[in-house]
């Protein structure tokens, strides 16, 4: 009896951070969304939602940030004049970096609604993590280094540059979600279908050991294979039926080729404080010491990005091991958390596009 | 056998009750979580700004004594004024003329209606409009772009109690006056008194000498952002 009070509590409070990363992921979104191209008509960033206050924790935030991006110009210039201070520049970009990523950027967004989606490993959270901050700081050297150092161009060339990858990024973010929404809506109306048919399902799994009966609300991998071995149980019909077995190239190892459209889904849209950044170096002459610090930068955003993929990942391992707790239920809410998930990845996509579209037809540049 | 199994699916119905109950308990506790991390997460959603903007502005008055627009003077930090130079052909180092920039000037101006040029007025506690600018140009000194335009009032203002806000609702970019003289009044009639006021985020201590009662008018308009906005007030006779 003690043990069932026990599981009973765990198992409500991985329901409360099931509902919680749930809940928190789609409020990111739907704050995430607000864009424009820049005031000025150069193309220059993002601006994000309008605050509604300024103070505590996220004040302070947003006031380190500040002081820290205002340090750039600063120690760029001493960079010029001295050598060494090229290290303060790395450090100082590495730290911008972890608090920037506490800002705003569609990645953080995606990577989460994904890992959650998918029911992915810390360890795979962790390295999408610093795969799309590499490919964020990379896409901002691209540009520049392109636009600017290579062809000449100006600010105009740039901020289109932007907005075509802009785009690009944002269509691969909807694709990417109606891909995971096409798989995990149909893991969830089988569920469903699971939790009506609970009587069977009950009995069926009463009559079977205990580890079989998890097989049955775990991974539905796990499932599927258990599956591919005869059973000859006639409630398995449906079950077999119901489970919805998930494809199979949404899982197991060596899947970084599915990995790679969230990878660039999140991180192929430049940050325009990297842009700025270096853009400003290249005008002292010292292309490199900003592509340095663009890619220190990267570094400390991928920290602040891991963080947040293993809140997912631990959210969605918990939802998962209430999934195996109870039956039906756990399972139901387990499949709408990931198609959940998945949906916020299509909403992102799409805030995000019609937000673009919304500055381009006003700004007509 | 059959009445086990009855009682086995009385019992299991019951944890069924169970569970929703709980899962209902479950998400009234989950909700407070969210509303809190829902709080940080907007919050983090903001961006700090990436444009500085340091501010000079004339207020100009007609013979008739009516206020007929404001003329901005905008100085650009120097990473935004070196990002918004790239590339741009000029024939001296370090220098840009009027001429070479005078594309830009005109990007600027046309990108800026979108956001209202970031100016707001209200003549007598009523908002006034302000039609296109006119007369704008860029300036380039000291690795720093100034952008110069006048926004005129759709129609001249006749102002007791005059006010104008400048900042960015999106903090994208944020506008400082000038240290010294960052207002003036040209031409106003005699008697007309200027008063400014920092953002209160930066100098509450400059606000606080305002008298309470003037900006009683303000605070009932303001909005979210007055913490970031810098009010010109102007009171004539």
């Amino acid at each position: 009896m003690p043990m069932t009070v026990m599981s009973n509590a765990t198992s409500r409070r991985a329901r409360n951070m099931a509902f919680t990363a749930t809940a928190g992921l789609l409020v990111a979104l739907l704050c995430e969304a607000a864009l424009a191209q820049g005031p000025f008509g150069t193309g220059a960033g993002t601006a994000s939602a309008p605050p509604a206050a300024l103070g505590g924790v996220v004040g302070w935030l947003l006031a380190k940030q500040a002081i820290y991006y205002r340090e750039f110009t600063g120690l760029i210039r001493a960079a010029k004049a001295d050598g060494s201070a090229v290290y303060g520049l790395l450090g100082l970009s590495f730290t911008y970096g972890i608090f920037h990523a506490a800002g705003p950027g569609h990645g953080k967004a995606v990577i989460a609604s994904y890992l959650v989606a998918n029911g992915e490993t810390w360890r795979r959270g962790v390295a999408l993590s610093f795969a799309s901050a590499l490919v964020q700081a990379l896409a901002a050297v691209a540009i520049v280094g392109i636009a600017a150092v290579l062809l000449g161009g100006t600010a105009k060339m740039m901020g289109d540059a932007v907005r075509v990858i802009e785009i690009a990024s944002y269509l691969l973010v909807i694709a990417l979600g109606i891909r995971l929404t096409w798989i995990k809506v149909r893991s969830f109306r089988a569920a469903l279908r699971m939790v009506k048919q609970r009587p069977a399902a009950i009995d069926h799994a009463h009559a079977h050991p205990q580890d079989h009966r998890h097989a049955h609300v775990a991974r539905s991998e796990a499932h599927h294979h258990h599956h591919g071995a005869p059973d000859g149980h006639a409630a398995c019909a449906t079950c077999g039926h119901a489970h919805g077995p998930e494809p199979r190239d949404l899982t197991g190892p060596g899947g970084w080729r599915r990995g790679m459209s969230a990878i660039f889904a999140a991180g192929l849209r430049p940050c325009s404080g990297a842009i700025l950044v270096l853009v400003f170096a290249f005008a002292q002459g010292l292309f490199w010491t900003g592509v340095a610090s663009t890619l220190a930068m990267g570094l400390g955003t991928a920290i602040t990005v891991a963080a947040l993929a293993t809140l997912a990942v631990g959210a969605r391992s918990a939802a998962a091991r209430l999934a195996n707790r109870k039956q039906g239920f756990g399972l139901l809410a387990l499949r709408g958390l990931e198609a959940g998930a998945a949906l916020a990845v299509i909403a992102v996509g799409l805030l995000l596009l019609t937000g673009y579209m919304a500055s381009e037809r006003m700004f007509g540049v | 056998m059959q009445q086990t199994m009855r009682s086995e699916a009385a019992i299991r119905g019951c944890r069924l009750v169970r569970s929703a109950r709980s899962t209902l308990r479950a998400f009234v506790r989950a909700s407070f979580v969210v509303a809190c991390l829902s709080s940080i997460t907007v919050g983090g959603a903001r961006a700090h700004p990436h444009v500085w903007v340091t501010m000079k502005g004339e207020l100009v008055y007609a013979a008739d004594g009516l206020v007929t627009g404001v003329r901005h003077a905008w100085t650009f930090d120097d990473m935004y004024s070196a990002f918004a130079t790239q590339g741009l052909a000029h024939t001296k180092k370090d220098a840009f003329t009027r001429a070479e920039l005078a594309a830009l000037a005109e990007v600027n101006v046309a990108s800026l209606k979108e956001y209202g040029y970031f100016t707001s007025a209200k003549a007598n506690g009523k908002k006034r409009p302000f039609g296109e600018p006119i007369d704008y140009w860029l300036d380039y000194a000291d690795s720093q772009l100034t952008l110069h335009f006048t926004l005129p009032f759709k129609t001249p203002v006749a102002a007791r109690d005059l006010a104008m806000e400048i900042y960015d609702p999106t903090w994208f970019v944020e506008f400082s006056f000038a240290e010294k003289n960052p207002v003036a009044l040209v031409d106003a009639p005699a008697g007309c008194q200027l008063k400014i006021q920092r953002p209160t985020g930066l100098s509450a201590a400059q606000g606080q000498q305002l008298g309470e009662d003037f900006f009683n008018s303000l605070t009932a308009t303001s909005n979210w952002a007055a913490q970031f906005a810098n009010k010109v007030l102007v009171q004539c006779p």
